[in-house]
């Protein structure tokens, strides 16, 4: 018998579901990270395809604003711009949502301070919306890319790390020191961004209050560039690659021993590869030098991470050619070595000679970015996002377009801009007019527009495919940390 | 209840291959920074600065001047090397106060032996008119003459 329901009575409604301002259920913290990170990624790579595309065309202007202020759009801006959305927006979002979807399921034990990791959240990416937008206005100094945002909106950022940090210790200290590789990882590159941004905040602070002189802040700036990169991005892409690997192939892990080398290889090393940055007479060459050597041997934890993980997979190799986690975390692994080679090669101070100042920079930065720590977090979220809304991917086609464009794309954008930078640098060795260098450069520059462009249809991909799985994927049940078993059949973790 | 779905290893050992590659390698970083402690940085190129304040008194300055050596665009060292000692077929700058060592400024020296280093950083001005550049930007329409004068003052402390 079928029931009109618009004959019953208010009391044989089930009572409505209240939904609380601030979620706290299990993985709610989790959810937010990764959508705000796909709605960032789709930002970021919008910013990347303007700021690739006005190395080919120059296009400057500037509106007045209230109060004085006016609106300035220019390459430097666009090209800070696009920086930070996807290393504070896109890769540190889907780095917490990592953390938050990880530490429950290793550790047995809810993620602490659910609540305030939303407020967390919020405070992260309305500081950094709000910082993007500064960056049109007001005057970005000698700062590097990821120190150009005014101190108060570092400040917003580092209460979000620090935010994100206090829950995952909380959650994690008790189990640490029996903890899974990853976690271990995760900690550190957590307190490293924690305290990178805060560095940022008190820097910016000391520069507005007393003035600092140019020279320290353009250093220090540069420092925390590099340690952003090498101790935050690459640990959590660790953290990443050490969790999704044996998850996805559900094999365990090859060998914690060398697991754990890799780690304290990488601790060893991350935090002094930043000193290579220092570039200056007031600097010791010794230190530089060190700097460029840590960056060098930061192979070491690369070939290790690799070779375990690759031990890992034996027996599923099949899952190699599907459009699932396991791909994703391969195509990782492998620009993960290449770009450790990349900077190994770029320490070489004849190649620094060779390629300093040039397009060779940022076409690392896109391999190391949209490379290896994207497709990390494309693996996370293909393995995670299931299981947090129980829900499977709807479509296969975006699934393996999401692949096939951004793996297609970065590497053709890489490639030209290293083959770009490699050719203005032996240009201008050789002698030749800056005229026939900019000629050549803008091949290699219009390549690296139409790669760029991929990976800007990709994250659409991936966005969309987060949208069909949100309102119209096939239900799949998996386990969730704090639920009763009862209602989380055990279909995988 | 919580779930826990720990992650195993097959192996808890580090394995001898492992371990050989780490000192391996670490081994031969040593050495390369052994072979890498003595020497001079060159001068930062700050972000986002293509030429700083020229000298508020006018004077020509080197310490302005290596700051805009640092920033110039093309750098000055990307083809006359890091310390400036010349590389390839461009010129050393150690010594220019003696004298230019390319052939195709001995004119230029000649007619003017004040000047003609300002005048060939310049490039733009009437003086320097059909002389082969080699390759050499003119730096006239990045910097403005008492900012040329800083960075021969530079130069000439080399």
């Amino acid at each position: 018998m079928t029931v009109n329901p618009k004959k019953l009575r208010p009391y044989d409604q089930p009572p409505k579901r209240r939904r609380k301002l601030i979620p706290d259920g299990p993985d709610s913290s989790a959810t937010g990270f990764f959508v705000a990170a796909a709605l960032w990624l789709a930002v970021a790579t919008g910013l990347g395809a303007l700021a690739i595309g006005m190395r080919l065309i120059t296009l400057e202007f500037s509106f007045p604003l209230l109060f004085g202020f006016s609106f300035e759009f220019d390459a430097r801006r666009v090209e800070y711009a696009f920086v930070n959305a996807t290393v504070y927006g896109w890769l540190t979002n889907a780095g917490f949502a990592a953390v938050a979807f990880m530490t429950p399921r290793l550790l047995g034990r809810r993620m602490a301070m659910e609540p305030l990791l939303m407020l967390g959240l919020l405070a992260w990416n309305m500081s950094l919306a709000g910082g993007i937008a500064a960056l049109y206005v007001f005057d970005l100094g000698p700062n590097a890319p990821l120190s150009a945002l005014p101190w108060l909106i570092d400040g917003g950022l580092a209460t979000g790390a620090l935010i994100v940090t206090a829950a995952f210790l909380v959650t994690a200290v008790a189990g640490l020191r029996t903890g899974y590789v990853s976690l271990w990882f995760a900690a550190v590159a957590l307190l490293s961004m924690a305290g990178l941004t805060g560095l940022n905040a008190l820097i910016g602070l000391l520069e507005w209050v007393i003035n600092l002189a140019e020279l320290p802040v353009a250093l220090a700036s540069l420092f925390v560039e590099r340690a952003m990169v090498t101790m935050w991005l690459l640990g959590i892409a660790y953290a990443v690659l050490h969790y999704v690997v044996p998850r996805a192939t559900g094999q365990p892990l090859a060998s914690a021993g060398i697991g754990m080398l890799s780690f304290l290889t990488w601790l060893m090393l991350a935090p002094i590869a930043g000193l290579a940055t220092l570039v200056d007479p007031s600097i010791p060459f010794a230190i530089t030098s060190l700097g460029n050597v840590a960056n060098m041997l930061l192979l070491v934890p690369a070939a290790l991470t690799v070779v375990n993980l690759v031990q890992t997979m034996p027996g599923r190799w099949s899952l190699l050619f599907g459009s699932g986690s396991v791909a994703f975390a391969a195509v990782s692994i492998a620009f993960l070595l290449a770009v450790s080679l990349l900077d190994a090669l770029g320490s070489l101070r004849t190649v620094q000679e060779l390629v300093a100042r040039t397009d060779w920079e940022r076409g690392a930065f896109l391999w190391a970015a949209y490379g290896t720590f994207t497709f990390a977090a494309f693996a996370m979220a293909e393995h995670a996002l299931p299981r947090i809304l129980r829900r499977a991917w709807g479509g296969g086609f975006l699934s393996s377009a999401q692949l096939w464009l951004a793996f297609g794309g970065v590497t053709l954008a890489g490639l030209a801009l290293m083959g770009g930078g490699m050719a203005e640098g032996s240009l201008r060795a050789g002698g030749a007019a800056p005229d026939a260098t900019s000629a050549v450069l803008l091949v290699y520059r219009g390549i690296a527009f139409v790669g760029f462009g991929l990976v800007a249809l990709a994250a659409l991909a991936f966005v969309l495919n987060m949208f069909l799985m949100y309102t119209s994927a096939e239900p799949a049940e998996y386990i969730v940390p704090g639920a009763s078993p009862a209602t989380a059949p055990a279909a995988g973790h | 209840m919580t779930v826990h779905t720990p992650i195993d290893s097959r192996s808890r050992g580090i394995a001898p291959w492992a371990i050989g590659l780490t000192v391996f390698v670490f081994l031969v970083g040593g050495v390369y920074l052994l072979s890498n402690l003595v020497g001079q940085n060159p001068a930062l190129a700050i972000p986002g600065s293509s030429a700083p304040p020229p000298a508020s008194s006018g004077e020509p300055d080197p310490a302005i001047g290596e700051q805009l050596v640092a920033n110039a665009q093309p750098s000055c060292a990307t083809c006359h090397g890091a310390d400036f000692a010349g590389s390839g077929n461009f010129p050393s700058l150690l010594g220019v106060e003696e004298g230019p060592v390319s052939e195709n400024l001995q004119d230029l020296a000649a007619e003017h032996p004040d000047e003609w280093i300002a005048l060939w950083i310049d490039g733009t001005t009437p003086e320097t008119e059909g002389i082969d550049r080699g390759g050499m930007p003119a730096f006239g329409d990045q910097f403005t003459p008492e900012q040329i004068d800083s960075i021969v003052a530079y130069l000439k402390s080399l």
